[in-house]
């Protein structure tokens, strides 16, 4: 297990930037769009931000275990990815062509926008899981998966 | 629908591989029965994707509806739908087998190593089909990453063998990328039917030669071209028995595959370097691999090491085939190509049947089969008629054709070499064979080794199902391999021959 690292400063600091680095994270998905940004770069951010929190509050057994297990849908972010673009093949397009997405109300415009965001927040689903997943399976040894034989 | 096929045979293998470990949390018995399915529509679809490619002609499939040069293509043309027959139904096969050969140490690992494996398909359906450089760079990644995870599943030894296949698998694919970095750099583009208009222009181009020549090198450490196949016979002896299979069966084939479309599809059949013909250079590589492979082959005393070479041995034969420069070397480098997959499935699957019942690990362990087990015996011969080139195998008519082409094109050492890698085949052959039916008595050691080993117990049936199904494959490949090839030659022929 990780344990809390002892010292105010880093405390404070870690209470300050975390928030302030989620948010960069999710303003670099959503603007992913218009300019230089998107599903991975604000993936890696969201799941940084995350890392930086284990390493400076710590991480005790039970809730360890319980991200563990939460790691274990480590694909529900490609899933939304391959979902978007299912939907798109069943709209009658070409796979992730959003302008087959069957949204009614919306014009072809939107359903890009909407299309190509949802894309991106499943992969930056992803991009983060994975990269605290890399992280806790350093950290954590999980002697619970093998005892089940 | 039928325009989506290709990209509905990969999401198959995909989302169940994403789904698994969601399901597996819950249940982890689940996890066998939902691969199999997804493996078996994959089949079913690549089936129809023949026949409609038949009919309708090639296929290409954009993403996203971005056109051609912007876009990501696939394309999906007579020899892709052929060669995902081979993939799809080899992964079923396999997959059967997978099941009964599990590793018994996996336990809570039973969800990722199904969910890897499906993963691994898909990734080499990408390759097969991707019309696109860089598509085909970032399949072999997913294909490599979860091969290495694979190999290394069982712990222990396996992960020394593991981390060398991982250290040499990122080496082929770091040089593959540098050669895609380059051909980028000259040329703006990575469709491959776009480079194609503007490479054979810039082959005076260092930059191109040199890209292209790390692209061969990337995709031999792939494919285990001779000098370079190092990590391949400790990657497949060590890995579990249910995943060398595939591993040997399919990834350095479809490596190879993927050279085949950058050769022809891309650079041309007629490319000349300096006035010296690419084809002429990759023929002499591949006769080269071929009789050393076989060498090599005829030097190792263990049974899942003999066929790792003996592997290693055929992708020079294919190589030579394919690099002849006419559609009868062409053809019959293909067909021997799907032919030793389904050889080498089989191969491995008997070697990891003989390790897990029967405790057969090298040469002299081998007579332990004898008599009690006609499936087994009796595939062990089928293969060695198939490897060694004896009609009605595949084996055969893949050789046979390759030949015909090498002489066609007065190509004389090809023909030597083939011959050549053939006679050394049959010597490792009867190596084995011999030790199955050789009549003369036991030493006093090995009775009292016979005596005190447990009591041999017949094969399940979904082994027999297996090992039967494959060899009788290799026979109905001989048998139809009129029709195969004639498919190559006419609807399957790259540009350019």
């Amino acid at each position: 297990m990780i344990h809390a690292y002892d010292s105010v400063i880093v405390f404070t600091l870690g209470r300050v930037l975390i928030p302030v680095m989620q948010l960069f994270g999710l303003y670099v998905l959503f603007f992913g769009q218009y300019g230089p940004g998107g599903g991975f770069v604000g993936g890696v951010i969201l799941g940084t931000s995350v890392i930086l929190s284990i390493l400076v509050f710590g991480l005790n057994e039970s809730s360890g275990r319980l991200v563990s297990r939460v790691l274990h849908g480590d694909g529900v972010g490609l899933l939304i990815f391959a979902g978007v673009g299912g939907l798109c093949l069943i709209g009658g397009g070409a796979f992730l062509n959003y302008a087959d997405l069957e949204f009614p109300g919306l014009d072809v415009a939107s359903r890009r926008y909407l299309g190509i965001l949802l894309a991106q927040i499943g992969v930056a689903v992803d991009v983060a899981v994975t990269s605290v997943s890399i992280v806790l399976s350093l950290a954590v040894t999980n002697e619970e998966e093998d005892s089940h034989v | 629908m039928s325009e989506h096929l290709p990209v509905l045979i990969f999401l198959s293998p995909l989302m169940t591989a994403i789904i698994l470990p969601v399901v597996g949390l819950a249940h982890r018995e689940w996890s066998r029965p939902l691969a199999l399915a997804a493996v078996s529509v994959m089949t079913v679809l690549s089936l129809i994707n023949l026949v409609v490619v038949i009919r309708h002609g090639t296929m290409r499939y954009t993403f996203s509806g971005w056109a051609a040069p912007l876009g990501i293509e696939w394309v999906d043309d007579g020899l892709a739908s052929l060669l995902m027959i081979m993939v799809s139904v080899l992964s079923f096969l396999a997959m059967i087998h997978a099941g009964f050969a599990e590793p018994s140490s996996l336990g809570g690992r039973v969800v990722p190593y199904y969910a890897l494996i499906l993963l691994l398909i898909a990734a080499l359906t990408g390759i097969v089909f991707s019309g696109d450089l860089f598509n085909v760079f970032v399949f072999l990644e997913v294909g490599a990453l979860s091969a290495y995870a694979l190999v290394g599943i069982e712990g222990g030894k396996a992960l020394v063998s593991a981390f060398r296949y991982l250290i040499l698998g990122t080496l082929g694919s770091s040089l593959y990328l540098l050669g895609v970095a380059y051909c980028y750099a000259v040329t703006g583009t990575l469709n491959m039917m776009d480079l194609a208009e503007r490479v054979p222009e810039l082959l005076l181009s260092k930059a191109i030669v040199g890209g292209l020549i790390f692209l061969f090198l990337g995709l031999g450490i792939k494919m285990a071209i001779v000098p370079l196949h190092g990590w391949l016979p400790d990657a497949y002896t060590h890995a579990p028995d249910a995943v060398s299979p595939f591993l040997a069966s399919l990834s350095t084939k479809v490596a190879l595959i993927a050279w085949v479309r950058i050769m022809f599809w891309v650079v041309g059949a007629n490319a000349e370097i300096d006035h010296v013909p690419v084809l002429f250079l990759l023929e002499e590589v591949g006769s080269v691999a071929a009789v050393v492979g076989a060498v090599l082959a005829l030097t190792q005393s263990e049974l899942k090491r003999i066929f790792a070479y003996g592997g290693i041995s055929h992708i020079g034969l294919i190589l030579i085939g394919v690099s002849l420069g006419n559609r009868t070397g062409f053809a019959g480098g293909v067909f021997y190509l799907i032919n030793d997959a389904v050889l080498q499935a089989a191969l491995f699957f008997l070697a990891g049947v003989a390790c897990v019942r029967y405790g057969v690990r090298t040469l002299d362990d081998v007579r332990r089969v004898r008599g009690y087990t006609p499936w087994m015996t009796g595939a062990l011969v089928v293969m060695a008629m198939a490897m060694v080139g004896f009609p009605p195998t595949g084996g055969f008519f893949g050789k046979w054709y390759i030949i015909l082409g090498a002489l066609e094109a007065r190509n004389y050492l090809s023909v030597g070499a083939v011959v050549v890698a053939t006679l050394l085949t049959l010597a490792y052959w009867v190596r084995i064979l011999e030790r199955v039916f050789h009549s003369g008595r036991p030493s006093p050691g090995q009775t009292q080794g016979q005596a005190s080993a447990a009591p041999p117990l017949d094969l399940p049936v979904a082994l027999k199902v297996s090992v039967g199904t494959v060899s009788a494959a290799i026979i109905l490949l001989g048998l139809s391999s009129d029709p195969i090839i004639g498919f190559l030659r006419t609807v399957a022929v790259p540009p350019g021959l």
